[in-house]
């Protein structure tokens, strides 16, 4: 059994207030200053004047949870609780306010979100929404990883598996074995798609090295031989840099002539796992088969940033990811090629959950973006990449030491939170979860197993009322 | 039966959340007093001794269809003075499953006992499952002749041999535990239960000495953790639930946080104060149906009389284990649907793990059919049923009846802020176990917002039956035929 993984996390307060759900409008002509809404909030949101005792502080709304106890109890009705435009106005419609403080929130505590009274969301939604992951009762045992009673391994390997294993006499291996990777978690770290400062790519590795994953990097934007062991550098496939060749794993851009840049550095370098990024699009099965059975251990799909297929051939629908990676897994599995081959998928994943679903549905393991910046309190208000605007959270001012805590703890709560799936399926290996499709539960079939059925059926009340 | 009487009882808060906000301009009113004179609602009003007039009680008003009326303030200031528009808290309050209109809807149904009108007031805004639904009404087939109190909404919770249970009403009160909500709410609760012939569920936390003359009414819960379960637990009520599994988070175990562990819960449970207590998940003596079984004839053993309750969550197989339940001897199944929940859950399991219950129901009653056995099991439904609407629609997918707790805790004054699991609790006083804050329920009051609330729901629910032309609540179970359904709504709707 290999060593009991633990993340371990700490506290990384955030540099700035953050944006709060709500905005508290106190009516300066209604207010007698009585601190009846000092007493009665629970959140600390009221307060009276450091300097003038006699006078209310101003809210710290983004305190409030939204009891509106302050104002359905304040005796002159001046209190009104209206949702914050500035948290409305995070993010877009898939990187949506609450996602990013949601994960602001796990990357200041290391905790997974908890909250009482049921689930507040839609029914459904496309992509990721449109499926739910199963879990085991009475029949089937479940395991209880996140309290450490019990230990559920969530470490992937990366790299060629060998089918069959030839041992001659002695007993000795004589199959040549391919090398391979270990991560402790299914979490590796992606391109940044922007705010790469040479501080921010600090606090990625060493978030990376600490928890011993591995930070997939243009090394032309930034290299540390320092963090040379966690590192993958994508290269590109006219000047493999011999400086880059020592990494575990390095990345090449698909393209025609990718084949005989992954022999080239294979030769340069055997012990290198070379992966090769494919951009998910219509084709993306084809070329995640052709480069299988042309033996690339690794393909690495990339969708855009908010998990939808790249370059769209057509006006429709952009295809998304949990769609793809279905598709890609279903293709390798009926070739009988899928064990050949280590699938990492990224873009748009943006939540824990996005996470067991990936895997679920069929990659073996992801890699975050986004995500890593979010935890350095990135709004995404894209100020930076589109109008050159000043950032509002300083990115190129963190302290990698304290990013990288930060990332920690984002890392450490989305992996309980993968626990806490894998604990209720009953799987004690994430592994296991790869491609296990008769645990998913899916909106379109469960639908056509129940709805689409018993109400077919409507016609007979409609008989019987016209009697 | 004999129905409990509905009183009105308002808000326990003096500022009320309403739709309506009518605003009076300081600077222009002379406080003439016209307003008060005209509003037949009593929205204005001058105090007998006071030079200016009140602040409007918006509450009170009736909105936008007020301005056809000849009382219409707005029209009578001569100053020009008033308006009415939408009030700002009520555009902030609610969610995509607890619109504001369900909250403020469930608010007056347990301050007035009367059940209200409107779409709004029937469905959510999840764009799925129970709020595409709608019951397809005939009015060629609505029978007036049956008076409302010969529409029967009595169900049996058991239909083996034994003991014949029978409620008045097609719900009762699902477990929610000392420790997680408060005693006078616990005992609210058991109080408007045995107003209503029917149950209410201590949950997994111990049986409070005070909730000893309920026992009639009440199911206790033998959950994974054991907390509270005794021999003497066990032998005083009629109804005892297994819960192998629960909506908030199915697939995982109890979660009560440290903060919320008083001595008072501590020794309820025999644990230390001021630690979090986790049950585990699963019970570690089941692993099979035959497993299952042995736990039955444990209760059985201990309670000859007792009916067995059998609580799990929607997995892709509650089917079968519905199945299992029924060989393994149990009365009720109970599914708990993934969406619902009071308890404080991590929400990655709240949105993700297991199926919504509108799935779950219908795949159970086939299920059971086809075994040949649903006329012996008793098909109970809960995890996001919010309205009687949602209760009727239900028992038309194949549930005999249904459980509440969210629209309970709504009842009593939640917003649905979702803090209630750390810290002090909940900051309106009903999931809490702080002292000062508990103080804010009062049993009786308490009690009398549940009994309306339930006045309501079943005057709904007859309502529905009446329409149907149907004169037992029994005749809806399964009838797929009357509902409607639209289709999972399109659009950008995504969630955390």
């Amino acid at each position: 059994m290999p060593r009991k993984y633990n993340i371990e996390v700490s506290p990384a307060p955030p540099r700035f207030p953050p944006v709060g759900k709500f905005v508290i409008e106190r009516s300066a002509a209604d207010c007698i200053n009585c601190g009846r809404c000092v007493l009665t909030c629970i959140h600390s949101v009221h307060a009276r004047l450091d300097e003038d005792l006699r006078r209310m502080a101003e809210p710290e709304d983004y305190r409030c949870k939204g009891c509106f106890r302050c104002v359905q109890e304040c005796p002159k009705e001046a209190l009104t609780i209206r949702s914050s435009d500035e948290y409305l106005r995070l993010g877009d419609s898939y990187w949506t306010p609450e996602i990013i403080s949601k994960n602001w929130y796990q990357a200041e505590t290391g905790k997974v979100p908890v909250s009482g009274a049921g689930y507040l969301g839609p029914f459904s939604g496309e992509g990721f929404d449109s499926m739910w992951t199963d879990m085991s009762e009475i029949v089937r045992p479940t395991r209880d990883g996140i309290h450490g009673r019990e230990y559920i391994n969530t470490s992937v390997d990366i790299g060629r598996k060998v089918p069959v294993i030839k041992f001659d006499a002695q007993g000795r291996i004589v199959s040549p074995l391919p090398p391979t990777l270990s991560v402790p978690l299914p979490i590796l770290f992606d391109t940044l798609p922007f705010g790469g400062y040479g501080n921010v790519y600090e606090a990625v590795a060493r978030a990376a090295s600490f928890l011993g994953t591995l930070m997939i990097v243009d090394p032309d934007a930034w290299f540390n031989k320092e963090y040379e062991a966690n590192a993958v550098p994508v290269l590109t496939q006219s000047a493999l840099e011999d400086s880059v060749t020592a990494c575990k794993m390095a990345e090449l851009d698909y393209g025609s002539t990718v084949l005989g840049a992954v022999e080239e550095l294979r030769n340069a370098n055997p012990e290198t796992i070379v992966s090769v990024r494919v951009p998910f699009g219509d084709t993306a099965a084809e070329i995640a088969e052709e480069l299988t059975c042309a033996g690339v251990e690794v393909v690495h799909l990339y969708a855009d940033c908010n998990g939808k297929q790249i370059d769209p051939p057509g006006p429709g629908e952009p295809r998304l990811l949990k769609d793809m990676i279905l598709e890609v897994h279903r293709q390798l599995v009926a070739r009988k090629i899928r064990d050949e081959v280590t699938l990492i998928a990224s873009g748009g994943i943006a939540i824990a959950e996005h996470v067991a679903k990936s895997i679920l549905c069929g990659a073996d393991l992801v890699a975050i973006d986004l995500p890593l910046l979010i935890a350095l309190e990135c709004r995404y208000c894209k100020n930076c990449h589109s109008s050159g605007l000043k950032c509002p959270v300083s990115l190129k001012d963190v302290d990698p030491r304290y990013g990288a805590q930060r990332i920690i703890n984002l890392v450490g709560a989305w992996r309980n939170q993968l626990l806490e799936v894998l604990g209720a399926m009953g799987l004690r290996e994430v592994r296991r979860l790869r491609g296990e499709l008769g645990r998913a539960i899916f909106f379109e079939e469960i639908q056509r197993e129940t709805f689409d059925t018993i109400f077919a059926k409507e016609v007979s009340y409609n008989v019987k009322a016209g009697n | 039966m004999s129905k409990p009487v509905i009183k009105l009882v308002h808000s326990r808060f003096p500022n009320e959340i309403s739709a309506v906000e009518v605003t009076r301009a300081t600077e222009s009113c002379i406080s003439c007093g016209t307003c008060a004179n005209v509003c037949p609602f009593g929205v204005h009003e001058r105090k007998p001794g006071h030079n200016r007039i009140s602040r409007p009680q918006s509450h009170l008003c009736i909105g936008a269809s007020c301005e056809d009326m000849s009382f219409y303030c707005v029209n009578h200031c001569p100053r020009k003075a008033l308006s009415i528009g939408t009030n700002q808290n009520y555009k902030t309050i609610g969610d995509h499953r607890w619109t504001r209109d369900l909250i403020l809807g469930t608010w007056k149904q347990a301050e007035t006992g009367m059940p209200l009108k409107g779409r709004e007031y029937e469905i959510g805004d999840s764009g799925g499952g129970f709020d595409r639904m709608a019951f397809k009404f005939l009015h060629a087939r609505v029978t007036d002749a049956i008076d409302d109190d010969a529409i029967s909404t009595e169900i049996d919770l058991n239909k083996r041999a034994g003991r014949r249970i029978c409620i008045d009403v097609p719900f009762y009160g699902g477990g929610m535990s000392f420790g997680s909500i408060s005693l006078s709410v616990m005992l609210a609760r058991a109080k408007a239960a045995r107003a209503w012939g029917t149950f209410t569920c201590t949950g997994e936390g111990g049986f409070p000495a005070e909730l000893q003359e309920y026992d009639e009414n009440v199911i206790t819960q033998v959950a994974t953790g054991l907390f509270g379960v005794s021999e003497d637990t066990i032998q005083r009520v009629k109804i005892v639930e297994l819960k192998y599994a629960q909506g908030a988070k199915p697939g995982l175990g109890g979660h009560l946080l440290g903060d919320k562990v008083t001595a008072e819960v501590a020794r309820l449970r025999e644990a230390v104060p001021d630690s979090s207590l986790f049950s585990p998940f699963p019970f570690h003596s089941v692993y099979s149906v035959e497993d299952h079984e042995k736990h039955v004839d444990w209760i059985k053993e201990i309670n000859p009389d007792a009916i067995i309750s059998v609580k799990v969550s929607t997995a892709r197989d509650v089917d079968m284990v519905a199945v299992g339940s029924y060989y393994a001897g149990a009365n009720i199944i109970h599914l708990d649907g993934s969406y619902g929940g009071t308890g404080a859950a991590p929400e990655i399991a709240k949105k993700n793990i297991a199926m919504p219950i509108e799935y779950a129901i219908t795949k159970v009653h086939e299920c059971l059919k086809e075994e040949g056995v649903r006329e012996e099991m008793t098909v109970i439904a809960s995890g996001g049923i919010r309205t009687a609407h949602d209760a009727a629609k239900a028992i038309a997918l194949g549930a005999d009846g249904v459980v509440t707790g969210t629209a309970e805790l709504v009842a009593l004054g939640c917003v649905r802020c979702g803090s209630c699991e750390s810290g002090r609790g909940c900051p309106r006083g009903i999931a809490t176990t702080d002292p000062e804050l508990a103080k804010a329920v009062d049993v009786d009051w308490g009690a009398q917002r549940l009994i309306n609330l339930y006045a309501a729901w079943r005057s709904e629910i007859v309502m529905i039956l009446r329409r149907l032309g149907m004169s037992s609540i029994k005749e809806l179970v399964g009838r797929y035929d009357c509902l409607s359904y639209e289709g999972q709504s399109k659009g950008p709707r995504r969630g955390i």
